[in-house]
């Protein structure tokens, strides 16, 4: 009694605090009417005026005293019992330290990795782009079903045809990265812009802050020479100054005026290979242009009210009329797909598997504290018991236990969200570096508002699991009264869903590993080690023509060649693993053209290439003198084209058609090993090297084997360079081993992530398993005690503990794997030389989980085999 | 506590009495002191120590519920008037009533007859 009294006074003192003023006025109001009235009375009956008020306040009694107990009837008790709640529970996590960091930790841990987690997938997959009204835009590819490309870039031609005769746009734009060097002090820049038609960014719905955009006029003559800069490049270049406009630069030798800065929150959308994007200058189809190829990336605004599936069907309409009948467009049609789906797609499902993960890390964290709130509300049971049997109803003492819950949650989640709100940049950093609109993760109302609903969510499922369990010791016995005799294992069902949900995470993180392992192990066709790479691009009026170009280049691989420590140096036209590069269809040229089907990969080699990168030549021979400027022109193919081309025959002598330059037929000279070009994952396809010599081109990446340190070689490679020619730059620097291993950035990205989630969620289990066991133990000692005194060795009572938590562990397996199983479908194209079902993974994680189980329950078990007999027959 | 405790009965009591004043028609606090006192032809005085936690501790649970209006002297003072909840409410006192009445005046009566 005294108990609830006290409680009871607390709390009033509290909610006193906070009485509204909206009450108190009222209070005053009535209060002062009734005087009035009273006296009035008094007046009536004769008194007089002073006197009848001094009445009527002596009747009237103490103002205060009146107020008060009026007040006390005007608020609702429900607030004030949720204050007592409140006040109770931080009470018992003062008198409780260790359940309560405990409880607050694993909620922290929970509330925190996922609210860090959403921030991800909120700034890259659930932020709207940052154009108006970004739904409307859509990219347009082409599409060659025979060839299995459904987004293809676009031909000059095609995206003319798109541009004038459909209805379904407000606008659509051209656009083409333009990596250009830009002369200056005291080095020259390589720079990476982007030609854009007139109106691209009009069409974004982007002004310029400075200056203005192209206008229709400047696309005449394939673009005007001016340009816009962006933000950034103003500010490194100009330092952010405002008389820029009109000003020149020279672009590759071309000047340019400066008509426009763009604003430093204008993010231009990055996809394929358009990707960092320091000036514009405007784009215009030209007779040339027109007969290049397709290279075109197209962006597009739907007119309102148009539906995507209808412009797809009018472009699709357009492209079929230009195909009919035109041997270059036959077999081309239009893939139209939304620009944040084309920015984003490749990143969804690993965002989504990643988010899912945490999210299972959420639940397990819950099932700890529920387990956790278990074990308190059994050491509050006695009390629980004692306040019920002086009056409290059970939904009071059920509200009760509820609020403990909440108030745990909200302080282990208010640490969580603030260490997510600190550590989201951290979490950035580790990002794999193609990862798209990495600024646009932060900490919004989004995040915020999901961090708290997942806060509120977990608080609750805790508090209905402890008023339910706790339920028992509210709705009579003294929960400890009847817990000796009891077979059941309090918890157990935590134990199997703790077992289920740390299978799923640590399959799925085993696939992950499996699938990196895979993926470094892949035979990539050539030697990275001490392999370093730099691009080396010649510009402007001196390398006009090709010779000039086939010296320079020349003169540059035989002086880093002969650098002290160099193995091997070469050169080629696209570097392993650098993305895209130029493709076609090629065939045997004594067969007719018609059947020309296979895609080949084209690169312009130098003759050293090969042996500089180690890769095998299987027949023939590499490029010599013999590949002059006005030789007859010669290749060397790889493996899969040789099998492909000319199967069960050899190619050596054979010509091959080629459709560039408008059709050519080398001779074949040499057979390669397979090389993975694109990345580890994609299988080679088919290549055909082309001699630098015959072809030469203007920017080419340096292939340098050395066992000097990379540093070294790059500083010399720089020197070299210069001496020849100080106007040109160098870029795009780096070791073919890094380049390697940044192409792994994704896989290794989600596999340490699983990874940590899965060592996280072992501990949970663990930590989780030790909880139910050891109450367990405690609370059977009189039964261990029992057995012990008739004769029970001390390997049967450990064997007796340890078999429920492996029933519980199969159990938990059994379960897990089927959810595993389906997670890993929904990831199967994650996955890498490594099946969904892989039964090493879910074998070797399944015995993990037992051993686990077995572990968490050792301690508790040795415990049982000390209990002595005598507790046997000591009566508590 | 202890004077909640006697308080209960005259609670409940006082509760019945109020409902069946505003049963009469809206009114303010003043009003219903004058009410009771009139219709119990002065026995039961009402301190307002007592009338107005009840009227609030009524509006609170639904049986009243209350507005500002001006009184017939042109004064501004708060109304209460009774819900149809309060119209049950006081049906069921009544009849709650009436028994215990009878059963005490039964017992008054033993061995009287």
């Amino acid at each position: 009694m005294t108990l609830r009294t006290r409680i009871r006074d607390a709390a009033l003192r509290i909610v006193g605090v906070v009485r509204s003023a909206q009450v108190e006025r009222r209070l005053d109001d009535e209060m002062r009417f009734h005087l009035d009235m009273l006296t009035e009375k008094y007046v009536r009956a004769g008194l007089a005026p002073g006197e009848a008020r001094r009445h009527a306040l002596v009747e009237f009694g103490g103002a205060e005293r009146f107020k008060d107990q009026a007040r006390d009837e005007y608020r609702s008790p429900l607030a004030d019992e949720i204050a007592q709640d409140v006040r109770y529970s931080v009470r018992v996590m003062r008198r409780n330290p260790g359940f309560t960091s405990a409880a607050a930790l694993t909620f922290a841990l929970g509330i925190g990795a996922s609210t860090a987690m959403f921030s991800v997938v909120n700034g890259v997959l659930l932020r709207p782009l940052p154009y108006a009204d970004p739904d409307r835009l859509v990219v347009l590819w082409e599409r060659n079903v025979a060839r299995g490309n459904d987004r293809n870039v676009v031909a000059v031609s095609a995206f003319e045809a798109w541009r004038e005769r459909a209805r379904s746009f407000d606008g659509m734009a051209a656009a083409v990265p333009l990596p250009a060097t830009i002369a200056g002090s005291p080095n020259p820049e390589r720079v990476t812009g982007a030609e854009v038609s007139p109106g691209y960014f009009r069409m974004l719905g982007v002004r310029p802050a400075l200056g203005r955009e192209f206008t229709v006029d400047e696309e005449g003559g394939g673009g005007a020479n001016v340009l816009v800069l962006s933000d950034g490049f103003w500010r490194t270049r100009f330092a952010g100054d405002s008389a820029v406009l009109g000003r020149t630069l020279a672009i590759d030798g071309r000047a340019h005026t400066i008509i426009g800065v763009m604003p430093p929150s204008f993010d231009p959308p990055q996809f394929a290979w358009l990707q960092e994007q320091a000036f514009w200058r405007p784009f215009g189809p030209t007779e040339g242009n027109r007969g290049w190829g397709r290279f075109l990336l197209v962006v597009a605004r739907l007119k309102d009210g148009v539906a995507m599936g209808a412009a797809r069907a009018e472009v699709e309409a357009i492209a079929a009329r230009r195909a009919n009948g035109n041997k270059a467009n036959e077999g081309w049609s239009v893939t139209v797909v939304g620009l944040a789906e084309q920015i984003t797609g490749d990143v969804r499902l690993p965002l989504l598997v990643l988010l899912g993960a945490v999210g299972l890390l959420l639940l397990m964290a819950i099932t700890n504290v529920a387990n956790l709130t278990l074990g308190l509300v059994r050491r509050q049971s006695r009390e629980l018991a004692v306040r019920r049997a002086i009056g409290a109803t059970s939904s009071r003492l059920l509200r009760q236990l509820l609020t403990q819950s909440l108030v745990v949650a909200a302080v282990g989640s208010a640490i969580g969200i603030g260490a997510a709100a600190l550590g989201v940049g951290a979490l950035v950093e580790l990002l794999p570096p193609e990862m798209p609109r990495t600024s646009a993760i932060g900490i919004d109302a989004r995040v915020l508002a999901f961090g708290v609903l997942a806060a509120a969510l977990a608080a609750f499922v805790v508090g209905a699991v402890a008023a339910f369990r706790g339920g028992r010791g509210v709705a009579g016995a003294p929960a400890d009264g009847d817990a000796r005799t009891t077979r059941r294992l309090r918890g157990g069902s935590l134990v199997t869903a703790e077992i289920a949900l740390g299978l799923v995470l640590a399959v799925l993180a085993g696939l992950m590993v499996r699938t990196f392992t895979a993926l470094r192990d892949v035979d990539l066709g050539f030697a990275a080690e001490q392999v370093v790479l730099a691009r080396v691009g010649v510009s402007g009026e001196r390398y006009v023509t090709p010779e000039a170009r086939r010296r320079f280049f020349d003169e540059l691989i035989g002086r880093v060649a002969a650098l002290p420590g160099v193995e091997a140096a070469s050169a080629v036209s696209t570097r392993p693993f650098g993305g895209m590069a130029p493709a076609t269809t090629v065939g045997d040229a004594s067969a007719p053209p018609s059947s020309d089907s296979l895609v080949a990969d084209v690169r312009f080699a130098d003759s050293g290439v090969f042996r500089a990168l180690r890769v095998p030549m299987l027949a023939g021979e590499t490029f010599d003198a013999r590949d002059g400027l006005d030789a007859p022109p010669r290749v060397v193919i790889n493996e899969t084209m040789s099998k492909a081309v000319w199967p069960g025959v050899s190619p050596i002598g054979k010509r091959l058609r080629i459709l560039m330059f408008n059709g050519i037929s080398p001779e074949v000279i040499g057979v390669v090993g397979d090389v993975h070009l694109m990345d580890a994952r994609t299988r080679p396809r088919a290549t055909a090297y082309l001699a630098s010599s015959r072809f030469p081109s203007d920017a080419r990446d340096l292939v340098v084997r050395s066992s000097r340190g990379a540093e070294s070689i790059v500083a010399a490679v720089r020197s070299t360079v210069a001496s020849l020619d100080p106007s040109v730059p160098v870029y795009q620097v780096t070791t073919m081993d890094g380049l390697v291993g940044r192409s792994l950035a994704r896989d290794r990205f989600i596999a340490i992530l699983l990874g940590a989630f899965a060592i996280v969620s072992l501990l949970l289990a663990a930590v989780g398993i030790y909880g139910v066991f050891a109450g367990d133990v405690a609370q059977r000692r009189k039964e261990i005690g029992i057995r012990v005194a008739l004769g029970a060795p001390t390997a049967g009572v450990v064997a007796l503990v340890i078999r429920r938590a492996v029933s519980r562990a199969v159990l938990g397996v059994a379960l897990g794997s089927v959810i595993a199983l389906g997670a890993a479908r929904a990831m199967a194209s994650l996955l890498f030389g490594v099946g969904a079902a892989d039964p090493l993974s879910f074998g070797g994680v399944a015995v993990l989980l037992v051993l686990v189980a077995i572990g968490a329950t050792l301690v508790p078990a040795l415990r049982a085999a000390r209990v002595s007999p005598l507790v046997a027959i000591r009566t508590d | 506590m202890g004077d909640k405790g006697r308080g209960d009965v005259l609670q409940g009591t006082l509760d019945m009495l109020v409902l069946k004043s505003l049963q009469l028609g809206p009114m303010h606090g003043w009003g219903i002191t004058e009410r009771l006192d009139a219709g119990s032809e002065r026995v039961l005085q009402v301190g307002q120590g007592s009338l107005y936690p009840a009227l609030y501790r009524l509006e609170r649970q639904g049986f009243i519920a209350s507005e500002w209006g001006v009184t017939e002297n042109n004064r501004q003072a708060r109304f209460y008037r009774l819900t149809s909840a309060g119209r049950k409410r006081l049906a069921e006192e009544r009849a709650t009533w009436a028994r215990m009445s009878r059963a005490v005046d039964l017992v008054l009566a033993m061995g009287e007859r």
